[in-house]
C-alpha cells in the first residue's frame, strides 16, 4: 500500500512539475519576441546598398492606364502608409470621360480613396467615346522645378534620382507647391511642411516595393530597375509606345511613365 | 590751383566700415549656427535628410507579414481568384495590428453593407471607365434578381470574400450542377 501511495504522490509531483514548467515556458514564449518581423526582400540587392545613394539601380515607375480598374487600393495603401491627413493626397486616381464632341470631363471624388461607386451623371452615357482611370503620383522629374525653387534646400534630388523633402528644413513657403507642373505637392496640415509622394523611398531602400505597387490587384502600377534588362519596366520602355509622360513640353523629364496615355490627359 | 574738396576728417567712414565688419561677423556667426554643419555635402541640402527619410516607419507590411499567423486564410485566399488582392487593402495596415511582435489591436472587420460597398469598388458594372477584359463585372441589383435572392443580400452571403467562387463551386458540386465552362 505504502508503495502505491508513494508512487502516486511521486507521479503527482512529477505532473505538477511538468505543468508548472510548461506554463512558465509557455508564458516566456509569449513574452519573448520571436525576432523582428521578417518581410522578404521584394527588390533583390537593395539591402546591400549601404551608402547614401542607390548606386546599382535606376528606378522607373510605370502606370498602365489600360489595366487600372479605379478601385483605389493604391490610395488606401498610401493613406495608411503615411497617415496622410484627410483632404490631402500623395497619390490619387482621376476618372476621365471623353464624349464624341471631344469634351473632356475629369473628376476624382476624395482622390479615389473611396473608389468609384457612381457614374458621372452630367454626361449622357451614350455620347461617351472614351473613359478611363488615370492614377497620379510624383513624377520624380530628372529636372525637378520644385528643387530649383526651394529657397532653403528642403527639397532636394538625390544622386539616384529621388526627389525628397527635408521636413526639418522646410519652412512651408509653398513655392514648390506652385512650381510643380503636376500638382503633386501640398502643405501637410499636421507637419506644417511641404509633402508629396516619394515613391516610398523608405520602403525601396529596405528592398520593398512602394506601397501602392504592392497592393495593386491588376498590376497597373509597375516599379522596377532600368539597369536590369530583364525587368518589366525596361521591356515596356524599350518597345514602341506613343505618349509616355505627362506634359513633356514642360521639360521636366519625368521618370513616371504611362502606358495607354491619351492626348487629353494633363 | 584747384581747391581741395577732400575732407581730412574720415571718422564717419571708419564708423561705417566698423559697422559693416561687425554686421558681417555677426551674420556669418548666425549662419554657422543655423545652417547644419555638413549642409551641401552632396548638393544644396542636408545629407542627414536622406537617412531621416529612410528611417520612416513601414506601415504596410505586405502580405508576407500577415500570412505566417493566418495560415488557413492564406490557403483559402491564394487558391481563389482574389489572390492578387492585398490583405492590407481591406483589413488595414499591419502597423495598426502588430507592434514589436505583439498584437496591439484588432483590425476592423467590414460588416454588412460595408462589404457590398467594398466589393463594388472593383466589380460595379455601371462604372464604364474600367478596361473591358479585366475582372468580372456585376450589375447591381440585376445580379441579385437573376440569382433569385432578396435585394438586401450582401455579397458575402454567397461569396467567400477571400475565395469568391469557393462556396459557389462547392454548392454546384453538391447539387450535381455541371459548370458551363466544363461543358464546352
Amino acid at each position: 500500500m505504502k508503495d502505491i501511495q508513494a508512487e502516486i504522490s511521486k507521479d503527482r509531483r512529477a505532473f505538477i512539475k511538468k505543468v508548472l514548467g510548461g506554463t512558465i515556458a509557455g508564458s516566456l514564449f509569449l513574452v519573448i519576441p520571436a525576432g523582428a518581423m521578417d518581410i522578404p526582400e521584394q527588390i533583390a540587392g537593395m539591402l546591400e546598398e549601404d551608402g547614401p545613394f542607390i548606386t546599382k539601380k535606376k528606378f522607373a515607375f510605370i502606370v498602365d492606364i489600360t489595366r487600372c480598374i479605379g478601385c483605389g487600393s493604391c490610395c488606401v495603401a498610401d493613406k495608411n502608409e503615411y497617415n496622410v491627413p484627410d483632404g490631402n493626397y500623395r497619390t490619387w486616381v482621376e476618372r476621365y470621360v471623353i464624349d464624341v464632341d471631344d469634351n473632356v470631363y475629369v473628376d476624382s471624388p476624395n482622390g479615389g480613396l473611396d473608389g468609384y461607386q457612381v457614374p458621372r451623371e452630367d454626361v449622357v452615357q451614350d455620347t461617351i467615346r472614351d473613359t478611363f482611370f488615370v492614377p497620379k503620383l510624383c513624377n520624380m522629374c530628372e529636372k525637378p522645378s520644385c528643387v530649383q525653387v526651394c529657397p532653403v534646400g528642403a527639397t532636394y534630388q538625390t544622386d539616384d534620382g529621388f526627389v525628397l523633402i527635408d521636413e526639418k528644413r522646410c519652412v512651408a513657403c509653398s513655392y514648390c507647391v506652385q512650381a510643380c507642373p503636376y500638382s503633386v505637392r501640398f502643405i501637410n496640415p499636421v507637419t506644417k511642411t511641404a509633402d508629396k509622394c516619394t515613391w516610398c523611398y523608405h520602403r525601396v531602400r529596405k528592398g520593398l516595393l512602394p506601397a501602392c505597387v504592392e497592393v495593386c490587384p491588376v498590376k497597373a502600377r509597375l516599379f522596377g530597375d532600368l539597369n536590369d534588362r530583364e525587368s518589366e519596366v525596361y521591356k515596356i520602355l524599350h518597345q514602341p509606345h506613343v505618349i509616355s509622360v505627362l506634359k513633356p513640353g514642360m521639360g521636366n523629364k519625368p521618370s513616371l511613365h504611362y502606358v495607354g496615355l491619351r492626348r487629353e490627359v494633363v | 590751383m584747384e581747391p581741395n574738396y577732400r575732407s581730412k576728417y574720415n571718422t564717419h567712414v571708419i564708423r561705417i566700415v566698423i559697422i559693416l565688419v561687425v554686421l558681417a561677423v555677426v551674420s556669418l556667426g548666425v549662419r554657422a549656427m543655423i545652417v547644419p554643419k555638413d549642409f551641401g555635402k552632396y548638393g544644396h541640402y542636408r545629407p542627414g535628410a536622406i537617412q531621416d527619410e529612410m528611417d520612416r516607419e513601414i506601415r504596410n507590411g505586405t502580405n508576407a507579414s500577415c500570412l505566417p499567423c493566418h495560415p488557413y486564410i492564406k490557403e483559402m485566399h491564394f487558391s481563389g481568384v482574389h489572390k492578387t488582392v492585398s490583405c492590407e487593402f481591406c483589413h488595414g495596415p499591419v502597423a495598426d495590428h502588430i507592434k514589436d511582435d505583439q498584437v496591439i489591436a484588432k483590425l476592423p472587420k467590414k460588416q454588412g453593407q460595408e462589404i457590398k460597398t467594398l466589393c463594388l469598388r472593383c466589380h460595379n458594372q455601371i462604372i464604364r471607365a474600367r478596361p473591358k477584359e479585366s475582372i468580372k463585372m456585376v450589375a447591381m441589383p440585376k445580379h441579385l434578381e437573376d440569382k433569385k435572392v432578396r435585394l438586401d443580400h450582401t455579397c458575402d452571403q454567397c461569396h467567400n470574400v477571400h475565395a469568391p467562387l469557393m462556396w459557389v463551386k462547392q454548392a454546384k458540386a453538391m447539387m450535381g450542377v455541371v459548370e458551363e465552362e466544363n461543358k464546352q
